[in-house]
């Protein structure tokens, strides 16, 4: 796998910039399809919206400036995506934020691509009681193991506010657990 | 119940099999598709309102600064119209010969007739009629 400075100089060369592109989609793909299949639930939602979010960085990889980490602008827009997928999957059919996740927790128990054991599958329905940005939070913190600070980079939010917030999901998650 | 931090963190969602594998083609051929706004913007851009400005100015054209018959006559103020016909030698029977009427004229004719009729609102006492004389 080349490092991310390598392959940013292969995309920016007309002559590797196709090779240097498929690199990154290799090296990036699976973080990204799983950071939005945790948040849409459904395989062929999370595939459209991967697919989606990689037309976004071919397109705007030349706008991308170094200052940032690869990773943590990837994140960022595939963060977008999934924000912007759930509101407009809101807005088309009316629903409240408690009739998505109805909708999705149904999926959790009737998905044939969903294997895990009883108390995995509650933990996944109480993180859908959280809203969006805070379920966001949560993931990217307790299953991908990021840092505050690369959050703060991903999300455009301080360290404090993402602490609280990571706080207040996981006693929401516990709550949800014990009932 | 368990608490948080005794529940796995293994992933629970699978994909498709082979599915890793082919998505970078997909990607790949969906990128090297040429877009068709990239095409039609800096061509095109401009050719909705060239052609609605176009449309525009050829109605205005064709149509001319003339108003129609039509139009004239109903610039005419009714007075002035009924004065007119005072004046001439037409009789309202030669104009109503003259005139064809369709169903819906007859119609609107007759409601005008009954809505300028004043309700009359006369009681016996008014007539000076005694009701011992029916």
């Amino acid at each position: 796998m080349l490092e991310d400075k390598d392959l940013l100089l292969k995309i920016k060369n007309p002559e590797t910039r196709s090779y240097g592109f498929n690199m990154l989609v290799r090296t990036y793909q699976q973080r990204v399809y799983w950071h939005v299949r945790k948040m849409v639930i459904d395989h062929d939602d999370a595939d459209d919206i991967t697919q989606e979010v990689f037309i976004k960085i071919h397109k705007a990889i030349d706008t991308f400036r170094e200052d940032s980490q690869l990773f943590t602008w990837i994140y960022r827009i595939a963060t977008n995506e999934c924000l912007n997928f759930l509101n407009k999957k809101r807005r088309r059919f009316f629903l409240p934020i408690e009739d998505i996740s109805a909708q999705l927790s149904s999926k959790i128990d009737s998905s044939n691509d969903i294997s895990g054991d009883e108390i995995q599958k509650k933990l996944q329905k109480a993180l859908l009681q959280l809203p969006d940005k805070q379920r966001l939070v949560f993931n990217m913190r307790y299953f991908d193991d990021l840092s505050y600070e690369d959050i703060s980079e991903i999300t455009n939010t301080s360290v404090g506010a993402l602490k609280a917030s990571y706080h207040h999901a996981a006693k929401k998650i516990e709550d949800y657990l014990i009932a | 119940m368990k608490k948080l931090e005794d529940i796995s963190k293994e992933n629970i969602f699978t994909v498709p099999d082979g599915y890793f594998e082919k998505l970078p083609g997909v990607v790949q051929s969906r990128v090297a598709k040429p877009d068709p706004k990239v095409w039609f913007a800096p061509t095109f851009k401009f050719a909705v309102p060239i052609l609605a400005f176009a449309i525009a100015a050829t109605i205005w054209f064709t149509s001319g600064t003339g108003n129609s018959l039509e139009d004239e006559l109903n610039e005419i103020q009714t007075d002035q119209l009924m004065a007119y016909l005072d004046e001439s030698d037409f009789s309202t029977e030669l104009i109503s010969e003259e005139l064809a009427w369709s169903e819906q004229d007859l119609n609107e004719l007759e409601e005008e007739v009954i809505s300028s009729l004043e309700p009359i609102d006369i009681t016996i006492e008014d007539l000076s009629v005694e009701p011992d004389n029916f």
